[in-house]
């Protein structure tokens, strides 16, 4: 059954991948269409996933599709991926240091630390460590926080 | 010959010999950390490498990778948890004879064939490399189209289990790495719209994403199944020692095993797993204690740990004279080189001869230092490992991948590919995809469309200048020919699998 899923998913997006280079422009005389490849895979792509979805379906006619893993800790790796893409996003808004500051700790919970005085001290030292090896030491410049920014704030 | 003034300029650089002892400690430790890979570290440090001068950036992360593959053979002696896919055959007679209280030896034994093999490696490469670059300058479009279309196949059908995933995830690299304006006539693609997508997918962030925040989010699944706590095995004291006498009759089978790795490293994609057990299966059939062979014999620990360390060198061929990666390490090696404005390929002989030689002198001083480091230090690196709260770890790797992204080009687009690259990267590692495969694809995809689309400007459209130049035509049926081999031998595994349950 599982074949037969990632063979359906993979199919439309393939079909998605070839609408994608049909809208590349023709070629000017003399020259070669910049969709030739992305075309071309986008077609393997589909006659392969077609061969997937087919090896799922006779596997499961044989009964040869026996239960596939289990779906142990995906829950939780949702969660950290919707902490990422807010971790990320927040980067935006609130510059760098205020959204390590409140992640650190959260992360570390998922991870399993339960020591709150841990927890508290990473609310400070990550950002801070970070800060310092990153924006400091190897000169990057730090994101601007558009709403609010607490390293324009510490600094005045 | 270029290699010894290429050795003095190395060793009288103070800092250049401390980060190759850094980074042969940093590899070691990481390699032997179940979990952590060289690739992971090696993606999370490439950020910090902008800031440092081509040569010291290059070296440092090349011994990284070495030391990396030998230190997974620590973790798969003393906790039967093999750092690195490549140790897994280094496993089969490493752990029981630590379950032997012979943990030091047999760590000793690996040490010594991993410097082996590992030398082996690197003087073909350094004799070999200069010959494959001069014929590799006089390959032309075709030709070179043809060994990238080799590279895909192999790479995508001989990694991994399934040779259909492999091949969906080589297509899947290729795609992503369309993304952005046409090289040639500046035509958007898959872009819709979008400034930022225009620019194209970045590499870096691309790599962090796979093989960091990817391997982050597969730990903390891991932990879910996880039961019971990793315990190192004790060496008693007579094992902790090695005599010559003990470590002679593995001579053969490190020289061997050298042999075989350096062969099947020059292959792009096959890489160190491969060649660790091909070396390992040659050498059981030769052994003259074949009986003792996965029960504990030390000729079982230098045969693999020989082949996968003398990969490395020969892997860096293909590389640095076609610009074709043959490894993860090596695609993110790429990166570096061209980060710093270094053109890999053949022109790379010519124009920066001098950086290739110190480089290949750092590698041998690397593999110099992670002997000494592994001989007197191994024990002691793995109680380090032992210490690690790994719950506080991943967390830390997990903070670092969205700064390293950010860092590379200060770029809030690419924190957002490597978040999303995380996330695709452990989808494809639960439903059995190829990462390798699509990570190398994604890099080498560009370099095949420039050659793809020459070749048929040559021909005036005609794809059949691929079959009329013979070496084309040589390649071409080499990928096919290695897919073929590979589905003729999943299909022999299925019917001796089959003809096992049936008796059953």
């Amino acid at each position: 059954m599982r074949d037969v899923v990632e063979g359906i998913v993979l199919a439309f997006l393939s079909l998605a991948a070839i609408w994608g280079a049909w809208q590349v422009p023709a070629a000017s005389p003399g020259d070669t269409w910049a969709g030739i490849v992305p075309f071309a895979a986008s077609v393997a792509l589909l006659a392969l996933s077609g061969l997937l979805l087919l090896g799922g379906l006779r596997a499961s006619d044989t009964g040869h599709d026996l239960a596939e893993g289990g779906d142990t800790g995906t829950l939780d790796i949702l969660v950290l991926f919707a902490i990422a893409l807010i971790y990320q996003q927040s980067f935006r808004w609130f510059g760098y240091v205020l959204p390590t500051a409140i992640v650190a700790p959260v992360v570390l919970y998922i991870f399993g630390v339960r020591n709150w005085i841990g927890l508290a001290v990473s609310v400070i030292a990550c950002p801070l460590i970070f800060h310092i090896i990153f924006f400091e030491l190897l000169g990057v410049f730090p994101p601007y926080g558009e709403v609010f920014d607490l390293l324009d704030w510490f600094r005045g | 010959m270029e290699i010894f003034p290429a050795l003095l300029s190395v060793i009288t650089d103070p800092t250049l010999l401390f980060a190759i002892v850094l980074a042969a400690a940093v590899g070691m430790i990481v390699g032997a950390t179940p979990g952590l890979t060289a690739s992971a570290a090696i993606a999370m440090l490439l950020p910090i490498t902008f800031y440092m001068p081509p040569l010291f950036a290059l070296a440092f992360l090349y011994v990284i990778g070495k030391s990396g593959r030998y230190g997974g053979s620590v973790a798969a002696i003393l906790f039967n948890t093999p750092g690195t896919a490549a140790s897994a055959a280094t496993q089969i007679d490493g752990y029981p004879l630590a379950r032997a209280g012979k943990a030091g030896k047999a760590m000793k034994v690996a040490t010594i064939s991993s410097v082996i093999g590992d030398f082996m490696g690197d003087i073909m490469l350094v004799v070999g490399v200069g010959f494959i670059a001069s014929i590799a300058l006089k390959l032309g479009p075709p030709e070179t189209f043809a060994i990238y279309f080799a590279a895909f196949v192999v790479i995508g059908s001989v990694i991994g289990k399934s040779i259909t995933k492999g091949l969906i995830s080589a297509l899947l690299g290729i795609l992503v790495a369309m993304v952005g304006l046409d090289p040639i006539s500046s035509e958007e693609r898959y872009t819709f719209g979008s400034f930022e997508l225009s620019n194209g997918i970045g590499l870096v962030p691309l790599m962090i994403g796979v093989f960091v925040l990817g391997e982050v989010f597969a730990q903390l699944e891991e932990r879910k199944k996880a039961k019971g706590e990793v315990r190192e095995n004790e060496s008693d004291p007579s094992g902790h020692t090695l005599t010559y006498e003990e470590y002679k009759p593995c001579i053969p089978h490190a020289i061997r095993g050298g042999f075989i790795g350096a062969g099947i490293g020059v292959l792009p994609g096959l890489g160190s797993a491969i060649a660790a057990f091909i070396s390992y299966g040659e050498g059981k059939r030769r052994a003259k204690n074949p009986e003792q062979w996965g029960k504990g014999a030390l000729e079982g620990v230098a045969a693999p740990e020989a082949a996968n360390n003398a990969v490395s060198g020969p892997s860096m061929a293909p590389l640095l004279t076609l610009g074709i990666p043959g490894s993860t390490i090596g695609a993110i090696l790429l990166g570096v080189f061209l980060i710093h404005g270094i053109q890999v390929g053949p022109t790379l002989f010519l124009t920066d001869k001098e950086l290739v030689y110190q480089l290949f002198a750092c590698g041998m001083l690397g593999i110099f230092a992670y002997g000494i480091i592994g001989y007197f230090g191994a024990t002691q690196v793995a109680r380090l490992i032992l210490k690690v709260p790994v719950n506080v770890l991943y967390p830390l790797i997990f903070l670092t991948a969205f700064v390293a992204a950010y860092s590379a080009r200060g770029s809030m687009f690419d924190v957002t590919v490597m978040t999303v690259a995380g996330f695709v990267g452990w989808l494809m590692r639960k439903f059995d995809f190829n990462v390798a495969a699509f990570v190398i694809s994604f890099v080498l995809a560009k370099g095949a469309e420039e050659t793809f689309r020459q070749s048929l400007l040559m021909s005036d459209g005609g794809a059949l200048i691929f079959v009329e130049r013979p070496i084309a035509a040589g390649f071409l049926l080499l990928g096919l020919a290695a897919m073929g081999f590979r589905i003729r031998s999943i299909m022999k595994e299925r019917r001796i699998a089959e003809g096992g349950l049936g008796d059953a």
